[in-house]
């Protein structure tokens, strides 16, 4: 989203109302961000988070239905939209900001780590399956994300097939 | 580590500064950051943007070349010490 300078001809970015909601939410507006170092060591600091929930919440989804049983689905459930919501906000700001992931650098990385996250996501689908009774509606929605997680998995190793594959 | 990081690469922040007789207090605030980022400045643990250096060059009265360019820290090391030989000669 673009608006023509006045009387430059030069492009620049126009907030839309996403960035706008999303920095009111991330308080990105407060004097705090002013100070440069600060700014970016508190960028830091907030990505060392982030990664932390980001493998936390699922993690605990994971030990939660496996040793808390089908009554513990509902609140693992939670956990996991919790993280993903949480991950989808993350890449729809920095995609509405002009950061293509696609062409970023390191990208290598990132999808490795998907790869492990659509792993965790597998162990929690098998501990759906495991925990809920048959014919019933979680069996088959466990079986449906187990499925859902191995053809991620399977996406994510060809991509890294093909990444390595046009890097070569 | 960090993406502002300057990976240790030297700068000649502190020798422009120690030459002007400024504190790092002084610098920080007539560049408009805190003294915490003037020492990661000059210890060549946090790369500034364009603009704070700018301001820092400035403020000492130097191009930012000078001061963050390559073997910038070796000049002024120079630079100063050869200001200190012309007063010396001149106090003669």
């Amino acid at each position: 989203m673009t608006d023509q300078a006045p009387g430059s001809g030069v492009e620049v970015a126009r907030e839309g109302w996403f960035v706008r909601a999303a920095g009111r939410i991330g308080d990105l507006g407060s004097p705090f961000y002013d100070e440069e170092r600060q700014r970016d060591v508190w960028d830091e600091a907030s990505a060392v988070g982030f990664q932390l929930l980001l493998w936390l919440l699922p993690g605990a989804a994971v030990v939660s239905v496996w040793v808390g049983g089908a009554a513990a689905v509902p609140y693992a459930l939670v956990m996991l939209l919790a993280s993903g919501l949480s991950s989808g906000v993350v890449l729809a700001f920095a995609r509405a900001r002009g950061l293509d992931l696609g062409a970023a650098v390191g990208v290598t990385v990132v999808r490795w780590r998907l790869l492990a996250l659509l792993l965790l996501l597998g162990a929690f689908c098998a501990g759906v399956v495991r925990v809920t009774p048959e014919d019933s509606a979680g069996r088959g929605f466990g079986w449906g994300m187990l499925g859902g997680a191995v053809l991620g998995v399977a996406a994510v190793a060809w991509s890294q097939h093909r990444a390595r594959r046009a890097s070569s | 580590m960090g993406r502002r990081s300057a990976q240790g690469r030297s700068n000649a922040v502190r020798g422009a500064r120690t030459a002007m007789g400024l504190t790092q207090a002084d610098l920080a605030a007539a560049a408009g950051v805190t003294r915490q980022t003037v020492v990661a400045v000059e210890a060549g643990d946090y790369a500034p943007s364009v603009y704070l250096a700018l301001a820092l060059a400035e403020r000492l009265g130097r191009s930012v070349e000078d001061l963050f360019g390559h073997g910038a820290a070796a000049g002024v090391a120079a630079g100063s010490a050869g200001d200190a030989s012309r007063s010396e000669e001149s106090t003669r």
